[in-house]
Order: C-alpha cells, then structure tokens, then sequence
C-alpha cells in the first residue's frame, strides 16, 4: 500500500495509510501513516460498530490536515477490546506464501528465542 | 477504547514466529525520499476517495483470481476493481488468502468505509466522498505490476473526479 500511497502524492494526490503494521513504512517510505493497533482486516473497527468507526476514520482523516513532514507516523490511541488471539483475523487456510516460506519462519523464531 | 500516548504495537496480532520473519525482511530505517503532496485546502472543501487492498470486488465484477496465488505463492492479482461509493455489504465479494474475510463480507464498512465517509460529507466534515472507490489486491510480494496495472488507471479516475486526498486501507 505504501508504494499506492507514493504514486499518488507524485500524481498529486494526498494520501493517508491507515494501517495495522506501520513498521512497513521503513521498507518503503510512506508519506503519512495512521497506525491502528486492530486485527488485520478491520482497520476502522468491529462489525456494525459505527461509532468506533467513525472515530478511528476522523483520527486518521485528521492527518490530512496536521501531518508535518514526510513520513510522519501518526499512532492513533485506539485499543481493541479483546486478546490477539479471539480476534479470528486468520485466513481460514495458511497461506500459500506462509506454507512457502515456513523453514524460513521458523528458523527465524528459533533464532529470536536465542 | 482510547488511551492517549499509546504506541502502536505493529506486529499485537502476528505470532511470534512471523513476526520474527517479517521483521528480518524490514530494515532499521527507511533512506530515500518521500513523496509529499500538501493538501491545499481545507478538508471540509476537499473530495476525499478510499482505496482499500482488501480484495474487495461487485458481485457483478469477475473476483480477484486466488486460483493462481495458490499454484504461484509469490504471485498475486495486480488488478484493481472500481467501487462505486453507494456499495453496499450484500454487493460484494472478497478474496485474500492472507485475512479472514468474513468480516467485511458483514460489515464493508470494516474496511472500506463507504457509510461513514457519506455521513461525514452530510456533515460538511469533508467536502465530498468521491464518486468512485477502488480495491486491489494488496499481496505484491516483490512484483511491481500493479502500479501499472492498478494503481497508475485508479489515479487516472481519481483525477477526472478531481480528487484532492486519498484514504488508504491496507488489509
């Protein structure tokens, strides 16, 4: 998404990425990210919680107005309400690319333990 | 719940042992430059579009293709789909192998906050919710097709509905 964002602000739109996983921006430069601390899948909130979603949406649409310089993270202080793992936000099937890379993903955990 | 001063956990909801791999393939610091496009007015003036990588397509639209991703794990659909900004739940159809999609597939508004946004318009919050919203298909892996074939035609729309600010959702 980061790569989105970049194309568009040269294209002369401005951008903001709200977005779960803001350390993805160290890979790719971008130019304004809301990081949200909610499961993958649903970034603005729970199912038919409106008013949640209208709050993460007006803190993240509030950077278009308040972002200072390129690259600024922004981390929005919203808290899901419950444990990473009664989030379901798994794919019901391991990915193609997980099943591809799992010695990968596993050596790296064995080494981080270390 | 909100809690002021609260840094963002990137990686709360991964296991450990993705996360550790995910993090071996992100560098320590980003070197380069950053596109910057200053928003020029306000942005209760402003037409405002959305843009998710969700996968998310019209019932009426051909799906983005999984069939393939599963044969060519690192290959992933660089389409995009247009998504007219009355959508409904019940119009669509999602497909990501990375994410539980049943979630949207309730409640678009998770993920692309069509309903929400209008809301905001009728408030003047901002000025208005472009005609048009667009998916792709956020797993790239290391092709960069989908900036030709995705994002480089939804610019080209997002210009001739004189979109000023973009909101994007990755999935």
């Amino acid at each position: 998404m980061g790569l989105a964002a970049r194309f568009l602000e040269n294209t002369g739109i401005s951008t903001v990425v709200l977005t779960p996983t803001h350390d993805f921006h160290r890979s790719v430069g971008i130019p304004r990210s809301a990081a949200i601390e909610y499961p993958y899948g649903r970034p603005l909130g729970a199912v038919d919680d409106q008013e949640g979603q209208r709050q993460v949406l007006l803190a993240a649409l509030s950077m278009f107005e308040t972002a200072r310089q390129p690259g600024e993270i922004r981390h929005l202080p919203f808290a899901w309400p419950e444990e990473p793992k009664a989030t379901h936000w798994h794919p019901p099937e391991m990915s193609p690319l997980i099943k591809l890379y799992l010695d990968d993903i596993k050596r790296a955990a064995k080494k981080k333990k270390q | 719940m909100a809690q002021s001063g609260k840094t963002v956990n990137g990686f709360r909801f991964l296991p450990p042992g993705l996360t550790a791999w995910i993090q071996t393939l992100i560098p320590d610091e980003f070197a380069g430059d950053i596109p910057w496009k200053r928003l020029t007015k306000p942005l209760g003036e402003s037409t405002v579009a959305l843009v998710t990588s969700a996968g998310i397509s019209l019932k009426s639209d051909p799906p983005f293709d999984m069939e393939r991703e599963k044969q060519e794990p690192t290959w992933g659909d660089p389409t995009f789909r247009a998504i007219p900004r009355e959508t409904t739940s019940p119009d669509i159809d999602v497909n990501h192998l990375h994410i539980n999609t049943s979630y949207i597939l309730k409640d678009i508004n998770v993920m692309l906050p069509l309903a929400r946004m209008v809301e905001l318009e009728q408030e003047g919050m901002i000025g208005r919710l472009a005609p048009t919203a667009f998916s792709f298909y956020g797993f790239q892996w290391e092709s960069t097709d989908f900036i030709d074939q995705a994002i480089a035609p939804m610019a080209e729309t997002m210009k001739a509905e004189a979109v000023d600010a973009a909101l994007l959702t990755p999935a």
